[in-house]
């Protein structure tokens, strides 16, 4: 199919042993996607396969129909953003030099930014709410900020596709709308294809147009509404008695 | 660099503190030279013949030693606490003081064994020099064959502390069966000295400290994306691997080379980096670079001018006085900054 971005055929995740597959699931630009499952399923694996800085066992991945392992790694990361589940925080790097490493693959030998760059990293963390922020200490910002300053990183890496393993976790429930909100903006507006993993299904079916579902019984790719038609979440968990609520898109 | 924040200020009163340590430094030891006899000595000669000598062949040697090493150990300690993102990581982490010792242990016995004679000789003390360098060297190539196969910063790590663990041990078992004037050779490397060294030493020593440096300087961009954790990291694209074998490699060329012909000092280069962020609040190490360098050249000269304080009845072990006055330094630094 034409206009998708990213595209993954009978994909099998792990190195020395199979983790997690077959993963056969596309994405395409201004796709908000949800990447749900129990723990230890291989989220991250997933996610990390996907932006090539792990090896995957077998199968495919397309980035703009070509086969990332034909791609360099500075391809990969012109195309593809990471945003870590929980960065290490350096004591007095300031916010906008932890946002100006998202320009790594642009800045000169010594790593300093250009004029333009510089304008671009103002300007995104004004999109993410912290403007006026540049000078302060990034150790220090609050959970919540912390990681609006991950996805500004991300977001001045100017890839189509970025991808967050677990934005939301370990926020409440204020931050988690103010993230998911800045995410759906950044696909709707920007037509970036966002992809993260998540715990919080309700989120999930409400915001995104597209869910991966890693479930005990095989990957499940759809709209909200198949999946939840077709009872795939049931398969999420294996031998389990929760089964999931059609109308409060959670289980029970 | 963020733009329009300067560290001038902080830059220069280093400088000065540096310019003023270093004319301290030359003035005091065993005879104290007139300020006036010293400015004439280095600018053209001192009518006292003796002054010229202490300078031209003692003194300064030792002071451009101690300037050497206090940039190269605190530069390279910088690099490993970034590398490991570890606080407590020092040059000497992944054992390349260890491997440098036994380098030192194994040419004492050996070359009295051939009945070379000892201490003093300068084809001795260059022995000696090349026989730390070696086992330093040895140690960081035994460390890159196998980083390859080591996919985190941690893993090497370990790799590291253990190689260092079972070098001293094979110091110690040499030691064991070694004679007294042999292990008084060892010792006495141990305890670190700027002293004695040739001009041709000197001369070595820069020429391998210098692509130390240079190779650091190249470092800064990928430090500071190491900051943000490996993972990260490599979603930028940066060779992981690559990027351990640079700072491995200026490792070696500036810690490696300093213990050669010094010993092994320590605690300048864990502390210098602390001192440094803590003066400059600042984790990029475009500044931290020349921030280290700049401050760990000062605190050595300081240091050795306290190890020759006690003028004519001897000087001092440097180890010793780096960490009587290191530590309370960076204690107060600490609790300064924890509770100010």
């Amino acid at each position: 199919m034409s206009g998708e971005l990213l595209i993954m055929e009978s994909l099998r995740l792990g190195y020395d042993r199979e983790i997690y597959g077959p993963v056969d699931a596309s994405a395409s630009p201004g796709e908000m996607i949800a990447l749900v499952g129990p723990n230890g399923v291989g989220k991250s694996t997933l996610l990390k396969s996907i932006s090539g800085i792990q090896h995957f066992r077998s199968g495919v991945i397309r980035l703009d129909s070509r086969d990332i392992r034909k791609i360099g790694h500075t391809e990969i990361a012109s195309l593809i953003s990471f945003v870590p589940s929980q960065s290490p925080r350096a004591k007095n790097l300031s916010l906008f030099d932890m946002v100006s490493s998202g320009c790594f693959n642009r800045t000169n030998w010594l790593g300093e930014t250009t004029e333009e760059d510089r304008m671009l990293i103002i300007e995104t963390l004004d999109r993410v709410g912290l403007n006026g922020f540049a000078e302060r200490d990034s150790s220090q910002l609050s959970d919540g900020e912390f990681q609006r300053a991950a996805i500004a990183r991300s977001l001045v890496q100017q890839s189509g596709i970025i991808l967050l393993d677990e934005p939301t976790a370990f926020l409440d429930i204020e931050n988690k709308l103010i993230i998911t909100r800045l995410l759906k903006k950044l696909a709707t507006e920007e037509k970036r294809c966002i992809i993260f993993s998540t715990h919080d299904l309700q989120l999930a079916i409400k915001l995104c147009d597209k869910i991966w579902l890693m479930g005990s019984d095989g990957f499940h790719q759809g709209a909200p509404s198949e999946l939840i038609e077709n009872g795939a979440f049931d398969t999420m968990f294996k031998d389990s008695t929760l089964k999931f609520d059609k109308t409060l898109y959670t289980f029970v | 660099m963020r733009p329009g924040k300067s560290y001038f200020r902080i830059y220069a009163a280093i400088a000065v503190s540096l310019v003023v340590l270093i004319i301290m430094n030359l003035i005091l030891g065993s005879v104290i030279i007139p300020v006036r006899e010293l400015f004439a000595s280095i600018t053209n000669s001192s009518s006292i013949s003796y002054v010229n000598d202490i300078l031209w062949n003692f003194r300064i040697p030792k002071v451009i030693t101690a300037l050497l090493a206090g940039v190269a150990l605190s530069v390279c300690g910088l690099q490993m606490q970034t590398l490991f993102r570890n606080p407590l990581a020092d040059p000497f982490i992944l054992g390349i003081s260890s491997g440098a010792g036994l380098g030192v242990a194994l040419f004492v016995m050996g070359s009295s064994a051939f009945g070379i004679t000892m201490a003093g000789s300068i084809f001795f003390n260059l022995g000696i020099a090349a026989a730390a360098w070696a086992g330093a060297a040895g140690v960081t190539l035994l460390i890159l064959l196998v980083s390859h196969r080591l996919k985190e910063n941690s893993s090497l790590l370990i790799f590291g502390i253990m190689i260092g663990s079972i070098t001293s041990a094979i110091i110690t078992l040499i030691q064991y069966f070694s004679s007294s004037s042999e292990l008084k050779a060892f010792v006495t490397w141990t305890m670190g000295s700027f002293s004695g060294l040739t001009s041709a030493q000197i001369w070595i020593m820069s020429m391998l400290v210098f692509p130390g440096i240079v190779l650091s300087v190249y470092n800064i961009k990928e430090l500071n994306i190491l900051l943000q954790g490996e993972a990260y990291a490599k979603s930028l694209g940066l060779n992981l691997e690559r990027t351990r074998r640079r700072i491995l490699i200026a490792t070696t060329l500036l810690a490696g080379s300093i213990t050669a012909f010094c010993g092994p000092i320590g605690f300048i280069g864990i502390a210098v980096p602390h001192i440094a962020r803590l003066l400059f609040r600042n984790a990029d190490h475009k500044v931290l670079v020349p921030a280290t360098a700049l401050t760990g050249a000062a605190i050595m000269v300081f240091t050795d001018m306290v190890a020759q304080l006690p003028g004519q009845s001897g000087v001092i072990p440097i180890n010793t006085v780096s960490a009587l006055i290191g530590v309370p330094v960076i204690l107060y630094l600490i609790m300064k900054s924890r509770f100010a």
